[in-house]
């Protein structure tokens, strides 16, 4: 059986780590902020990676390890398997998470309101301000998922690059790019 | 009675090496160990079985060399373990259950956040628990 945490501390803990390193540690670097975040992430799913695939037989080729992310890891992360799963046989995949977990929490940036009220075109200045800038503040919350990603499959013997991509939230997908 | 394990990380570095015999003999088992790397290599890359035993992580006797059993295990993550024993008949059983329990140890050592992945495991919590396992793996034998 194995140890459960508490789904809310998570959530705090990630908000807090994405806020501490984007707005204290490396305020004026974000590109340094986004690669440490990743960094831990990375060990994060090296180490969860070695304990989940322990009672299983050897993956025989990519896919088959791709698809234990999808199922099995994610269920252990998330309790939900990834939804949709892309390939195009090329070393490329893309998984799809309708309701990532860690983005339900996230809200739309919906800012009809505020340009209803002001000047159009400051209005517009403004909002457009503020999306970018949201989209920005969320992108940094998948630094982490991406470190994880990345450090399951590397430790699986799988070097890759991930990124991630959010078109309508909480839908994310996870582009990984397998290095030849 | 079981008288040396290894761990050896995916590109054949060391990660842990433990000998339990009283006789100053560490460097012929070290060899044991060095050899079987590429009995190991042999197997997972020129597989002859077929089925559900392609890919398990027991790999079976690897070879027996003077006196000693040779067994291996490969883990989803390339990192290998060895063990190596003086006992003549062993159960097959009993050495899954042996390497079962070692790969519970390792994960649980190198999942500690100190630790650095690919260098040498100095965890004394491991190597206590590796010395329980041995020994209990050379009663369970020698009992039944």
């Amino acid at each position: 059986m194995g140890r459960e945490v508490s789904e809310s501390c998570i959530d705090s803990l990630l908000t807090e780590i994405v806020s501490s390193y984007s707005t204290r540690f490396y305020a004026n670097k974000p590109e340094l902020a986004a690669r440490t975040i990743e960094a831990i992430g990375y060990q994060v799913g090296h180490q969860l990676s070695e304990r989940y695939t322990m009672d299983r037989p050897r993956f025989s080729d990519h896919l088959e390890a791709i698809k234990f992310i999808c199922k099995d890891f994610w269920s252990e992360l998330f309790k939900k398997q990834i939804d949709n799963l892309k390939t195009n046989h090329r070393g490329t995949f893309v998984l799809q998470d309708n309701r990532f977990r860690w983005l339900s929490r996230v809200s739309n940036p919906i800012l009809d309101e505020a340009s209803a009220k002001d000047p159009e075109a400051l209005a517009q200045n403004k909002a457009a301000q503020a999306e970018t800038s949201a989209a920005q503040a969320t992108s940094m919350l998948l630094y982490f998922p991406c470190g994880i990603i990345r450090g399951a499959l590397s430790n699986l013997g799988i070097p890759c690059a991930v990124s991630a991509d959010i078109s309508n939230l909480p839908t994310c997908s996870f582009v990984v790019r397998i290095k030849a | 009675m079981s008288v040396c394990v290894a761990v050896v990380g995916h590109q054949n570095n060391p990660l842990y090496i433990q000998s339990f015999t009283d006789a100053d003999d560490a460097l012929k088992l070290h060899h044991i160990v060095h050899c079987s790397l590429d009995v190991i290599d042999e197997r997972v890359n020129n597989p002859k079985k077929s089925g559900p035993l392609l890919n398990e992580t027991f790999l079976g006797l690897l070879y027996p060399a003077d006196n000693y059993k040779v067994f291996g295990y490969l883990t989803n993550t390339k990192v290998k373990f060895i063990l190596v024993t003086t006992d003549v008949d062993v159960r097959d059983a009993s050495v899954r259950n042996f390497f079962r329990r070692f790969h519970s140890a390792y994960v649980d050592a190198v999942s500690n956040p100190f630790h650095v992945p690919g260098k040498k495991i100095t965890s004394k919590t491991f190597a206590g628990r590796v010395s329980a396992i041995v020994s209990s793996f050379g009663s369970s034998t020698t009992t039944d």
